[in-house]
């Protein structure tokens, strides 16, 4: 009776055992599926983009100014890197300053806390309303036309809350103790800012830097209606446009002539480039920090 | 000595306060600009699906006490069902592809290729929107029209809104699921963390009584970290709500014209305001601009709202849930 009786019940808990076996290696197969097919779909569109960039490079492209169905890109090359250079030119500074101030132990803390609420919420801000913002009020309002400036602006609006909160944590990562060391020797807070924070953090600022430089050179929908676009070089600051590589790939890629796909192709293969290794070197950097 | 203190403490308040800055100018400028739409059309900019600039070379007349040219009509509900259909599918994809991935990485992935896997999943954030928007043209859209939609429209038609006519692979099916490439990064490391951040002894007592990986896992991100798992979900819905460039390439970029299924083109707010604000600069009288303006101001309210739901959702912590069960 009692044998029979344990004996059915091992028969039930090895069911449920198996029945709970079964359910855990179909998610183990179906995860391992899931994360192949992503890696396989990662992978394509890469050599998709670079092999079709690769096979339709050719010199003059690189060499010469163009208008996305023609010419080069030349333009657009050197314009993507001057719109970058001047986003970040507008937002290193309050990036670095504000996350002083939001690290400072002296700061208020509630403004501190809103004061991060606020970079937080300005980086689910749509970049196409970014944009526009940058054409009604700085294209527009004060007349700078289509330009660097504004362009420029419009990047530093969407890289300066991602630089404020990597530099911030890496401020953070400095040992409290050396910081209140220099402070109980009696230093100001310029000085702990620019003897202990600036030079500990340098590290982390330059990954971070790297980092918000690489998601600005991906950028367009910010850039369209600020930066304008620019068949040749950008003449000056204000009124003159500047191309911009996303541009060409967005152009091209809708314009009717095997040679504007080509550049639209071979622009979207020199940003994934770029970008890409921008994070690769960005990481490595952190990564040694 | 103390004064120059004071003046670079007050100085790095001053910068502290930069994005507060930018993002209220945001919403005012823009809002601002939308003004003479809403006195134009009132209520009536979300009723109807129609949007019409009007005959910019006649003489504008005046509707409501403000100039606009003759038979213009602006209406957000072609573009708002749109960014929410969208984004929708963007997440019913993307959710379960990031729960299963971290599942992977975290459980059944060996350690030392985890972090690896982790940053390659990352990579997909990395690449830029145009990019995808190529791909999309170029590889998505003709696989879609050629081969899944016409299967999908004669076994799957059973299901409301598969059955119908195939126009091209541009529509809602190839904006949602380049948007959940762009989002399943963000969900996925949002997930990941937060599995990470579970304390090893609450992970080794579910597996000391006997809980299979699956269980742990399951048990872990839906209800342990419960809050983060919702919260990256809507930040990753946030930033779907948002996108603009891909979704201007692969949607069919249409307007005044409904949808009738799941391969009809289709068109969101933020497209919207990228395809239609150079014609809109033909309008002398300014209210194209005013309408685009106006969709700018829904699109950021809508976006703004779920990233900040999602940011206090995930922020509680993932002590929550795991008290209340």
């Amino acid at each position: 009776m009692t044998s029979s009786y344990t004996g059915n019940r091992r028969e039930i808990q090895w069911k449920k055992i198996g029945s709970r076996k079964l359910k855990d290696t179909i998610a183990k197969g179906l995860s391992y599926v899931v994360l192949g097919m992503m890696v396989v779909i990662l992978v394509s569109i890469f050599i998709y983009i670079l092999d079709s960039g690769a096979s339709h490079i050719t010199l003059t492209m690189l060499i010469t100014p163009g208008n996305t169905a023609t010419g080069g890109i030349l333009n657009a090359i050197v314009g993507t890197w001057e719109l970058v250079g001047m986003g970040l030119l507008f937002s290193l500074p309050p990036s670095v300053l504000g996350a002083l101030y939001v690290v400072n132990g002296r700061s208020n803390g509630t403004l501190s806390l809103v004061a991060r609420l606020f970079t937080d919420v300005l980086t689910s801000v749509p970049s196409i309303v970014i944009g526009l913002f940058a054409f009604i009020v700085l294209v527009q309002r004060l007349d700078m036309g289509y330009s660097l400036i504004a362009g420029g602006l419009a990047l530093a609006v969407m890289m300066l809350p991602y630089l404020m909160r990597i530099i911030e944590i890496s401020f953070r990562n400095i040992p409290k103790e050396q910081i209140e060391n220099a402070y109980a020797l009696g230093a100001d807070d310029i000085r702990v800012a620019s003897r202990i924070y600036l030079p500990q953090a340098k590290v982390g600022m330059l990954s971070g830097i790297l980092l918000a430089v690489s998601i600005a050179a991906g950028e367009t929908a910010q850039l369209l209606y600020s930066a304008g676009w620019n068949n040749n070089y950008a003449t000056g600051f204000t009124h003159s446009g500047v191309g911009y590589l996303t541009y060409v790939v967005w152009n091209g890629i809708n314009y009717p002539t095997t040679y504007s796909h080509y550049l639209a192709f071979v622009s979207a293969m020199i940003l994934i480039l770029s970008v890409t290794g921008l994070i690769a070197i960005s990481k490595y950097i952190g990564r040694r920090q | 000595m103390k004064a120059t203190n004071r003046i670079f403490n007050f100085f790095t308040f001053l910068m502290a306060i930069v994005p507060a800055v930018a993002l209220i100018s945001i919403f005012v400028f823009v809002f601002q600009e939308s003004l003479p739409l809403w006195k134009f059309s009132g209520l009536s900019f979300f009723t109807t699906y129609l949007w019409n600039p009007g005959f910019q070379y006649q003489q504008p007349i005046i509707v409501h006490g403000i100039l606009a040219p003759p038979g213009a009509q602006f209406g957000l509900d072609l573009f708002l069902l749109g960014t929410l259909s969208t984004s929708a599918l963007a997440i019913l994809i993307a959710f379960p592809i990031s729960f299963l991935i971290t599942l992977n990485v975290e459980l059944y992935l060996p350690a030392r290729i985890k972090k690896f896997m982790v940053s390659m999943i990352e990579l997909f954030a990395g690449i830029p929107s145009v990019v995808y928007g190529l791909w999309g043209i170029i590889v998505l859209e003709p696989i879609l029209f050629r081969n899944v939609e016409p299967w999908m429209a004669q076994h799957l038609s059973f299901i409301p809104g598969l059955k119908g006519e195939i126009y091209s692979g541009a529509g809602l099916i190839a904006s949602g699921i380049i948007l959940s490439f762009m989002i399943i990064p963000i969900v996925t490391s949002v997930i990941v963390n937060s599995f990470d951040s579970v304390p090893k002894e609450v992970k080794e007592g579910l597996f000391s009584l006997g809980a299979t990986k699956w269980e742990v896992g399951k048990y872990l991100t839906t209800r342990y970290s419960r809050a983060s798992t919702v919260g990256g979900t809507l930040l990753g819905l946030g930033r779907a709500l948002g996108e603009t460039m891909a979704v201007l390439m692969v949607s069919g970029a249409v307007t005044n014209i409904l949808p009738t299924s799941f391969y009809s083109a289709t068109n969101t707010m933020s497209a919207a305001i990228a395809s239609l604000l150079d014609s809109a600069l033909t309008d002398s009288t300014r209210m194209d601009l005013a309408a685009l303006a106006a969709l700018g101001v829904v699109l950021m309210a809508i976006s703004l709202t779920v990233s900040l739901i999602g940011r206090k959702i995930a922020g509680r912590g993932s002590l929550r849930g795991y008290e209340g069960d």
